[in-house]
């Protein structure tokens, strides 16, 4: 009797073993295909991207050690379900998920995760932050199969974040030791696994990537489509025109297609503070620049409350676009008081021209003055320099005569290196990216060790600049969850009230959708990209739309 | 003809270091692949840690000179986004360019011929005029506007075509039609002038008082001299669809040499993009080699002069 109930338990476990795979390979059915602007490097290998394209379509492939809120966006549990900072703050401890695999089966361990960290820091790569990882990471040991522990070099605060996707960077993606080690790099590219919801069919450089959903359950989620198809169209109005045919289910869009997408009875998906578009100025902490009447506090604020938000978000943006909050402030922004910031930024940023025309006169321009402005769009946010056109029309009605010059991206930015010669005085376009973490922004526009470094340099460092640096500091090694709060929202309101780097609209990311090819699915705020949604978005007769 | 062509190819060589010279230079004035390459909040550390990794940190000279002298062994430097042998990524790429190529110089010399010819023939008639129409619209028509166009009507709202992309039979209607259209004005504007020059020559004359017939003279003795400059300016015109290509590729989503040279400039990516250049311009060298020697033996006078 005891050896039948031994049989019996065998099979049941083995029958219930079974369920979940059957299941999910039922369910998942048909291809689900997108066309988007850019598949940066194409390259299936982490450490061979840079940029945020990875987002698209790596993420399809790779976990990340850290994920996200899916609600809110920002960090959440990711391959790790849970970090502990140590009580001395010079070290982070993740705990993976059990029972995790790799594509071809093996185990996903942490052994995976402290090869996968070296190798994103190894002289190969060309990721991103690989310079601020070597520079944070002291060591890493993996305590046990599913624990491991980082060590840092000073306190890490937000050493969780940069290892999420909801931050930016591939430095958290996962890559298998043992395969690469067995295979070898080169093989190892051109047949790549991961431990994602969708393993990797073809790359073909230049056209596609294609997929094939996982036939296990997926703690990211199990896909609904059998296959996912992402096809490189750089020209916009071909994608509009794939999404209207129906040969592609999803297509990144501007604002500038969503009037033709809306009209076409598509629908468009508008993913929550995904940038800032703002306006900054170079140089104004020189001694030189003192007679620069954008020296001046209140004309720096006039410019502010001569621009209709309102009207760019209505005309500009057709209405997919939101009021910002302060400089690089989202809604997800962590350590921060959004509701406050949020009250702040209706009564500071506001459509107020004859408050700004008092106060250029206050200032000593009550006929305006003339202003060098450089307007240009980044990559992903071409709408960019119709602000630019946009803001620089507001300034001129309230007597500002604005001599704007157009600049492509790429020759800008040698423009801002070093000391900024040809930009002292000068008012540019430039965005935010939606981050978590407002720090590491604020750095790099306002630190006078940073490439901007609006409010000082070296040793023309004036009072703000200090101020800025010390609090800056501050922010970045306090353990204390309510003091660091308390110091990010001190250190927000130190730029804020300076006017030197100031928000113009909060833009979201956009998506033109065939409702007939996928179901309703939602994004996740701050992300525009969807390598990590594919997997969480129905089939059509699933959820239609409403 | 030996010494002539011996002459063209080092006449070549040299024309193709200028080019490599000129790309290389010109290329880094345009900015820093680095920059484009970094996220807005990349501190000085990052970018100088990437500058090293993509050894763009030693002085333009130096960098030129380990250019040459690569190029010289055949090797154009390794793509900045592809981390692949340019010179490898831009062949992966050729085939399908060549797949509209012919195909759209094919479709231009079909239709350009006889409209060419029915318009010197008819000079001044209605069909000269509807000719004359088609060719200056399709010379001032911008590609990029015309694939739209195309794809918004033959996809979009009669549903006959795929809007884009390599597939079967019918994903290469639109392309080849729209990359034809620039080469069909031109081959049909040169035909048309050179028929008229010939309708009017002498021998034309003589041929017609001897009793030919007037389909044996237009396209037995005017046409054969016609094509001639046709021949010569052929080069010029794969030139031009090469370049071409560029727009054509990115409207259609055809993953081919023009699109790749449009993301090489895009993304800074100065490997890439010398090397495409390069390849594009052996690719044009080498087609007016094969013309500068076609022409010498269809027209004898070349020889002579040689």
């Amino acid at each position: 009797m005891k050896k039948y109930c031994g049989l019996l338990k065998r099979c049941l476990v083995l029958a219930l073993a079974w369920i979940p795979v059957t299941m999910a390979a039922e369910t998942q059915e048909g291809t689900l295909v997108v066309a988007i602007d850019t598949l940066g490097a194409q390259s299936m290998d982490p450490i061979q991207e840079t940029r945020s394209a990875h987002a698209h379509y790596q993420a399809p492939m790779y976990d990340a050690l850290v994920g996200f809120n899916f609600e809110k966006g920002g960090k959440g549990p990711g391959v790790a379900e849970r970090w502990e900072f140590a009580k001395d703050g010079l070290s982070w401890t993740f705990y993976l998920r059990k029972g995790l695999k790799w594509h071809n089966g093996d185990p996903l361990t942490a052994h995976d995760v402290k090869f996968s960290l070296e190798r994103t820091m190894s002289k190969e790569s060309i990721s991103s932050r690989k310079a601020a990882l070597r520079r944070d990471v002291k060591s890493i040991e993996v305590i046990d199969e599913h624990t491991v522990r980082i060590y840092t070099n000073g306190v890490q605060v937000d050493f969780p974040e940069n290892l999420s996707r909801a931050t930016s960077g591939q430095e958290g993606q996962l890559m298998p030791k043992k395969y690469i080690e067995t295979v070898g790099a080169e093989e190892f590219r051109k047949k790549p696994i991961g431990s994602g919801p969708w393993k990797i069919v073809k790359n073909v450089p230049g056209d596609r990537i294609e997929y094939e959903a996982v036939d296990y359950p997926h703690w990211r989620g199990t896909p609904h489509f059998k296959r996912l198809i992402l096809l490189l169209v750089p020209e916009e109005s071909t994608r509009v025109a794939m999404v209207r045919t129906g040969e592609a289910a999803i297509a990144s869009i501007s604002p500038e297609a969503l009037k033709e997408v809306k009209a076409a009875k598509m629908k468009v998906v508008s993913v929550p503070g995904t940038m800032q578009a703002i306006y900054q100025m170079y140089g104004l902490y020189l001694p030189e620049s003192q007679k620069n009447p954008l020296a001046d506090k209140r004309v720096r604020e006039a410019l502010s409350l001569a621009i209709d938000r309102q009207q760019i978000i209505d005309h500009v943006m057709y209405g997919e676009a939101s009021w910002p909050l302060p400089f690089d402030i989202f809604q997800y922004s962590a350590d921060t008081d959004t509701e406050r910031w949020r009250k702040w930024s209706r009564e500071a940023l506001r459509y107020d021209p004859k408050r700004a025309k008092q106060l250029l006169a206050e200032a000593g321009y009550p006929n305006g003055f003339e202003l060098k402005f450089a307007n240009f769009a980044m990559a992903g946010t071409p709408f960019m320099s119709q602000i630019g056109l946009v803001i620089t029309d507001f300034w001129s009605r309230v007597g500002v005569k604005v001599k704007s010059t157009h600049y492509e991206f790429g020759s800008f930015a040698p423009l801002l290196l070093g000391e900024q010669k040809q930009l002292v005085g000068v008012v540019s376009m430039y965005r935010t990216a939606g981050r978590p973490v407002a720090a590491p922004r604020f750095y790099t526009t306002f630190h006078s060790r940073s490439d901007h470094h609006l409010l000082g340099r070296g040793n023309d460092c004036p009072e703000l600049c200090k101020t800025f640096d010390e609090l800056h500091k501050a922010v970045t090694v306090e353990q204390d969850p309510v003091k660091r709060a308390e110091k990010t929202n001190r250190m927000i309101e130190l730029v804020s009230d300076a006017w030197f780097a100031v928000p113009i609209i909060e833009g979201m990311g956009y998506w033109a959708v065939n409702p007939k090819k996928v179901g309703a699915f939602k994004p996740i705020p701050g992300r525009h990209e969807f390598g990590d949604v594919f997997e969480r978005m129905p089939r059509p007769e699933q959820k239609p739309w409403q | 003809m030996r010494r002539y062509i011996l002459r063209r190819l080092l006449q070549g060589l040299v024309l193709l270091v200028l080019v490599a010279t000129i790309v290389f230079f010109l290329g880094r004035l345009t900015g820093n692949p680095v920059d484009l390459m970094l996220p807005e909040d990349a501190t000085p550390e990052d970018r100088q840690a990437l500058t090293e990794t993509l050894g763009l940190d030693g002085p333009l000279h130096q960098q030129f000179g380990i250019f040459i002298a690569n190029a010289l062994r055949g090797d154009l430097g390794q793509s900045i986004r592809h981390r692949q042998p340019a010179v490898e990524v831009f062949f992966s790429r050729l085939p399908n360019t060549l797949l509209i190529v012919p195909g759209a110089m094919m479709l231009a010399v079909i239709l350009a011929v006889p409209l060419g010819i029915l318009s010197a023939l008819y000079r001044g008639s209605i069909i000269d005029r509807v000719a004359g129409t088609i060719a200056v619209l399709g010379i001032a028509t911008p590609h990029f506007w015309l694939g739209i166009l195309l794809i918004y009507i033959f996809s979009v709202q009669l549903d006959w075509l795929p809007t884009s992309r390599m597939g079967d039979y019918r994903h290469y209607i639109l392309p080849t039609v729209t990359l034809s259209t620039f080469l069909l004005a031109g081959f049909m504007r040169l035909i048309r002038s050179s028929m008229l020059e010939i309708l009017d020559s002498e021998f034309v004359k003589l041929a017609r008082i001897k009793g030919l017939s007037e389909t044996i003279v237009v396209w037995k003795h005017c046409l054969r001299n016609a094509l001639i400059p046709v021949l010569t300016l052929w080069g010029v015109f794969m030139g031009g669809l090469v370049t071409g290509a560029i727009v054509t590729e990115t409207v259609f989503a055809w993953p081919g040499i023009g699109r790749l040279t449009y993301e090489a400039v895009i993304f800074r990516d100065y490997p890439l993009l010398q090397a495409a250049i390069i390849m594009d311009a052996v690719l044009i060298v080498l087609i007016n080699l094969i013309v500068d020697i076609l022409y010498a033996y269809v027209d004898p006078r070349i020889r002579l002069a040689e």
